[in-house]
């Protein structure tokens, strides 16, 4: 039974594969549902939780932080979410991401996606900048032998040529952020998934980063989230707004932009 | 598949990173790995050996101590650091889509590597000590897998209930305090057996102590008490059915709770 159970879900999820291929869509998120179990009681230790279970206090409450998320991202499409902090636009990143599994709905993924949820995720502060960069590298899936090929890319890209056997504890925030950032646009996949990581470094290093950005449009599928409309203006094909874990506007980035100021009239 | 080889780099990455970091900033490096075994093996010694005369009877007894610590330590360290590795690796988890096994297993590669290169000093021992090489050593190799299959599933059990109840790394820790005097390491099993046959039998059901016995009597002397020996054939697969259920349990239960971790943590 269990065995049948597994097959049948394999046959649904290519199902879902094929069709999204067929639409020529790189993601379908169908009917999504994240809600969070909050401690109310701090249960953090075995005691409060005995104690809690005992007087029949269940410990936690339940908050809805998604419900009924439909869309659909095309092949090639750049991708604004936008939304007050709290709204639920993280939550629906990590869902995406595959860091979060769903209360209930569907998430189909058509290729790889790459998600970045953090600039430098992994980075150690007692590394070097050149230890940071293999490390880093690998959790973007790169092996040792495909970092060497680009190394030279990253430092030059990030301006830091007369730093790299230097620990990371030593660089300024800057410099880690640009460090990050030039290991994180070598990663190569399907779909990029960005949470506000355009605002690096210093006026120039954003030129730098902008134009990335320009490059991708058009070649990439790409869902970034930001509180920057400019930047959704200026990049984006389509944009969704969320507002208290609903979707509440899809469309035209302009249009969704001036619903975004217009949250706070 | 991409994904697995894309698993195997980020392991190998934390594998490398975690040993790296294990003995940075400290003079000696990684000599400590061998050191620090055998400063502990030279306290007990002191103590045992020379002072409350422990040893008795027991041929090549300085490294039949040294065997036991060596163990003991790969157990202890093995399980202290895979009880926090979820909850130390809480940055990756929330940030990163990946299986969350890989985690535990980087976690305790750095105590399965300190614990071959003992292994290896173990041996130099007891060639100085003059024991005679022979192929029982071979059998070695299996016990050690099995007491690793031990740890590993402790730590992925008790690792996976830690995420919620910080409280188990605190009751582990007193734990490991109480077995390490229920375990045949400091003294002989052929003490006990003097007072209480029944005791020995249940002190060797137990299989950190079936497999350190095992260890011994494979390497060093035959005149040792095993499990087998003491309680038949049938009763003495009990530890290594014990292994494999705990193993089994706890695989089933970090597969149920892994795909919430990152809420949790």
């Amino acid at each position: 039974m269990a065995f049948n159970a597994k097959k049948y879900l394999e046959k649904l999820r290519s199902e879902a594969l094929a069709e999204a291929e067929r639409d020529g869509v790189a993601i379908r998120v169908s009917n999504l549902t994240k809600s969070f179990k909050l401690p109310t009681e701090r249960a953090w230790g075995l005691k409060q939780a005995i104690f809690n279970r005992l007087r029949g206090i269940k410990g936690y409450k339940k908050q809805v932080v998604l419900s009924g998320i439909d869309f659909e991202v095309k092949k090639g499409e750049f991708l604004g979410i936008v939304g007050r902090n709290g709204s639920g636009k993280s939550t629906l990143l990590k869902l995406l991401a595959e860091i979060y599994v769903p209360d209930s709905g569907k998430v189909t993924v058509n290729g790889s996606l790459v998600p970045f949820i953090e600039l430098g995720v992994g980075f150690n502060p007692e590394l070097t900048g050149r230890e940071n960069i293999y490390l880093n590298g690998a959790m973007l899936g790169f092996s040792n032998r495909e970092v060497d090929k680009m190394y030279n890319e990253i430092v030059k890209f990030a301006e830091l040529e007369d730093f790299m056997d230097q620990k990371l504890k030593n660089y300024s925030s800057g410099m880690q952020v640009r460090l990050a950032f030039s290991i994180a646009i070598r990663a190569k996949g399907d779909i990029l998934v960005l949470d506000e990581v355009l605002a690096v470094g210093d006026a120039a290093f954003q030129e730098k980063c902008n134009n990335y950005f320009a490059s991708l449009h058009g070649n990439q599928t790409v869902i970034l989230v930001t509180h920057d409309m400019g930047n959704v203006e200026r990049f984006c094909d389509r944009a969704i707004l969320i507002e208290k874990g609903k979707i509440v506007k899809d469309g035209e980035p302009k249009a969704v932009a001036d619903a975004y100021r217009k949250l706070w009239d | 598949m991409a994904s697995k080889r894309k698993n195997m780099i980020l392991l190998s990455e934390m594998v490398k990173t975690d040993f790296k970091l294990r003995y940075q900033g400290s003079v000696l490096g990684y000599l400590w790995a061998v050191l620090r075994p055998l400063l502990m093996f030279a306290i007990l010694y002191v103590v045992f050996a020379k002072i409350l005369r422990f040893g008795g009877d027991v041929p090549h007894y300085p490294v039949y101590l040294l065997v036991g610590t060596v163990l003991w330590n790969f157990f202890t360290e093995c399980t202290g650091m895979g009880i926090h590795a979820i909850e130390g690796r809480g940055d990756l988890i929330r940030k990163l889509s990946f299986p969350k096994y890989i985690v535990v297993v980087s976690a305790t590669s750095t105590a399965v590597i300190n614990m071959l290169i003992n292994m290896v000093v173990v041996t130099v021992f007891a060639l100085i000590n003059g024991v005679t090489p022979s192929l029982t050593w071979l059998l070695v190799i299996p016990l050690l897998i099995e007491l690793y299959l031990l740890a590993l599933g402790i730590s992925l059990l008790l690792g996976a209930i830690d995420v919620k109840f910080r409280d188990i790394g605190s009751i582990w820790e007193v734990l490991m305090q109480a077995m390490f005097y229920a375990v045949p390491i400091i003294y002989p099993i052929s003490m006990v057996l003097e007072t209480s046959a029944l005791a020995a039998k249940i002190l060797l059901l137990n299989p950190i102590a079936q497999v350190i016995q095992d260890v011994r009597y494979c390497l060093i002397t035959t005149e040792t008490t095993t499990s087998w020996e003491l309680l038949g054939v049938k009763l003495g697969l009990v530890p290594i059915i014990l292994c494999v259920i705990l193993f089994i349990l706890a695989v089933w239960y970090f597969r149920r709770k892994a795909p919430y971790f990152a809420e949790e943590v």
